[in-house]
């Protein structure tokens, strides 16, 4: 064990899955623990149920809406230059839904009835929408991923017949993009609604999160996908990468900002205009309270300002570090966002009592197994996508395997 | 040896055809039960009489008794609201049983229902544990079970026991109006409201007779009159939830 442990040669990737792996040890012990001992072993309450996992959900299918994006670009647009960027984001994508699963699995109190919603249909329910459009999406990306994994030497030589299968669904991609941009659409914007059509909580209870929750995610998205790129070709050498393409997808991101800030602006405007009770004090919590560094710095500053700055400016996006600093600083405002609507909406109740309509406080700081399982997940997502990079070459914008180069057609080879 | 292949074959396929048919077909006939259809003549009500309510929680503790609820949960909860002269206010809680509930709308798997009589419902046995029911409920009238509830409990009298199962960890549980006593009572040719073994225990519990349980679609029943005499508001009306808990706010003349 001690030999082999020798033998390995220290390079920053061997580190840094070693890193990963340590995570994702402590994730897996801390998400035994809460599979065994339930959900007492979290900060959460009747008052604020819903808190760390939910946003790191939110989060991942937020940040897997470059998949959607591209896909559509590619293959309904017709910009086919989009094609490798797709790629990756696609991969990206199912890494990001896989995450958005094992969280919620973490998260609901009884994990062995997660198919219930397949089965049990309310639809009524956004949640159920969410569900059903996730678990679809999920095959969605699986099937669109299946190319990746067909290309793969491993794969073609250990079961070549499976590889063929696997290569020939890239046939379907236009139509896998339609579903996928449907699917996405629902439910991008859906997990918005499913906090924007709660009466019961009043800084929640307006139509604007299911637009805010969909643009953002449409900023966040392409923002990881193009940062993961960017980086992976800095620490692989032999990656190649077509800036033009990513410096394009950037400025969209950038007018992408410019559109979410608007809405955003108008959208807190409207709700300082005359007192409402629990609208008012969550606003108050969110600008002025403990989440207003939050809302500041990270939201609107650094995750919109800054980025809108330096991403529509061509001096600073030409500057590989400046606009790899910026993308994740989108990616980080997106997190924040999720983080500050969820928790704001929670922390400040409405109470019911006849004469006195009032909010009050409450409080809510994720537990260590939280944050533990939390990190675990996060740092599969990190493994997975870094083993992508690596081992199923998601990201190449030149020596494309065979049979990706053309958009629409497959090689006769394969045929 | 090829045609017997074959008809192995063939036989292997027809069973698996089978039995993904007699699947589809259970899962739709379990999907389909999941909606109570059918109407009921009741619709149940509950009026709870601030003026007479002490805040002495026996609602609360016969609930726990009846309902097998643990400690750390109240189906009903005894809000204390102010003075009223010289005497506190209290505000008993149950689930409001909303004609529009919040709670039954946004349930993705339908574990939260409407029975056809207005009684929210919860199906424990469904129950995911996301607990969006509860972020969904204006009057706090849902609980999680964080824990497992074990052992005896302490609200449950030696001489008797409770009357529904107790719910496992992981799901969400509230007040049912007492269902089991309804359903039982009807069952026995009661009259729930008018004979204690057929009404909420709540109602039976109260000692200054602070609630009132009845059919309000019963002109007879004593809810009915109540709600047409006498002025009544429920909680946040605002939120057009409709509950069908009614209240009669503490007024001077009984205030004494």
């Amino acid at each position: 064990m001690i030999a082999t442990i020798k033998s390995i040669r220290w390079t920053p990737y061997t580190y840094w899955v070693t890193a990963l792996l340590v995570c994702m040890f402590f994730g897996a012990i801390a998400g035994l623990i809460v599979f065994v001992r339930g959900l007492s072993v979290t900060n959460l309450t009747d008052l604020v149920p819903w808190g760390l996992w939910i946003t790191i959900d939110l989060s991942a299918i937020a940040m897997s809406a470059g998949a959607f994006l591209l896909c559509a670009a590619v293959y309904i647009l017709d910009l086919k230059q989009y094609q490798p960027v797709a790629r990756t984001a696609t991969f990206i994508g199912l890494i990001g839904y896989s995450m958005a699963v094992l969280t919620l699995l973490l998260d609901i109190g009884r994990p062995d009835r997660f198919w219930h919603a397949v089965v049990f249909w309310n639809v009524h329910s956004v949640l159920w929408e969410v569900t059903m459009c996730v678990t679809l999406y999920l095959c969605v990306l699986v099937l669109e991923s299946a190319p990746i994994i067909g290309h793969t030497k491993w794969m073609q030589n250990r079961w070549p017949k499976v590889a063929q299968w696997m290569v020939r669904v890239h046939h379907y991609a236009p139509y896998l993009a339609i579903v996928g941009l449907g699917l996405s659409m629902l439910h991008q914007s859906s997990l918005g609604a499913t906090y924007g059509v709660l009466k019961a909580r009043p800084i929640w209870y307006r139509p604007d999160l299911s637009v805010l929750f969909m643009i953002s995610a449409m900023a966040g998205g392409p923002s990881l996908t193009v940062l993961v790129t960017m980086l992976a070709a800095r620490l692989y050498p032999r990656i190649q990468i077509n800036d033009t393409i990513l410096e394009k997808i950037t400025n969209f991101i950038a007018w992408v900002l410019i559109g979410y800030l608007y809405f955003r602006f108008w959208d807190a405007l409207s709700m300082t205009y005359t007192y409402m009770p629990g609208r008012t004090e969550g606003l108050r919590v969110l600008t002025k309270g403990i989440l207003s560094f939050n809302f500041w710095v990270w939201e609107i500053i650094l995750g919109a300002v800054v980025p809108i700055v330096i991403l529509r400016s061509q001096r600073f996006r030409k500057q590989p570090v400046l606009r790899m600093i910026a993308l994740g600083l989108v990616v980080a405002g997106v997190v924040a966002y999720r983080w500050d609507t969820t928790i704001s909406g929670q922390l400040v109740l409405l109470t019911y009592l006849p004469n006195e309509i009032v909010a009050r406080y409450t409080n809510y700081f994720p537990s260590f197994i939280e944050f533990l399982s939390g990190i675990g997940v996060i740092a599969y997502g990190a493994l997975a996508v870094t083993l992508g990079i690596r081992y199923l070459n998601i990201i190449q914008h030149y020596e494309v395997p065979a049979g990706v180069v053309e958009a629409h057609s497959l090689p006769a080879a394969t045929d | 040896m090829a045609d017997q292949n074959i008809r192995r074959r063939d036989f292997i396929k027809l069973s698996a055809f089978g039995a993904a048919a007699t699947a589809i077909l259970r899962l739709a006939r379990r999907v389909s039960a999941s909606d109570p259809s059918g109407t009921s003549p009741h619709k149940w009500a509950m009026v709870i009489d601030q003026a007479k309510c002490t805040g002495c929680g026996y609602c609360t503790l016969a609930c726990r008794a009846h309902n097998d609820v643990p400690p750390d949960i109240s189906w009903n909860r005894v809000i204390e609201v102010g003075n009223f002269g010289d005497r506190k206010s209290y505000l008993s809680r149950p689930c409001m049983h909303c004609e529009h509930a919040p709670c039954v709308e946004v349930c993705p798997v339908k574990a939260s229902y409407y029975r056809p009589d207005g009684i929210v419902m919860m199906n424990y046995d469904r129950c995911i544990g996301c607990r969006y029911c509860e972020v969904a409920c204006p009057y706090g009238g849902r609980a999680f079970n964080w824990e497992k509830f074990t052992g005896p409990n302490p609200a449950v009298p030696k001489w008797g026991q409770p009357e529904v199962e107790r719910r496992p960890r992981g799901v969400v549980e509230k007040c049912s109006f007492c269902y089991q006593r309804i359903d039982r009572g009807l069952a026995m040719g009661l009259v729930p409201g008018v004979d204690d073994e057929a009404t909420p225990a709540c109602v039976v519990a109260c000692p200054v007779r602070a609630r009132v349980f009845g059919d309000l679609n019963d002109e007879e029943s004593e809810v009915y009159k109540i709600l047409s005499e006498t002025p009544s508001y429920r909680l946040r009306e605002d939120l057009g939830t409709m509950p069908r808990v009614y209240y009669l706010s503490a007024r001077k003349e009984e205030a004494a």
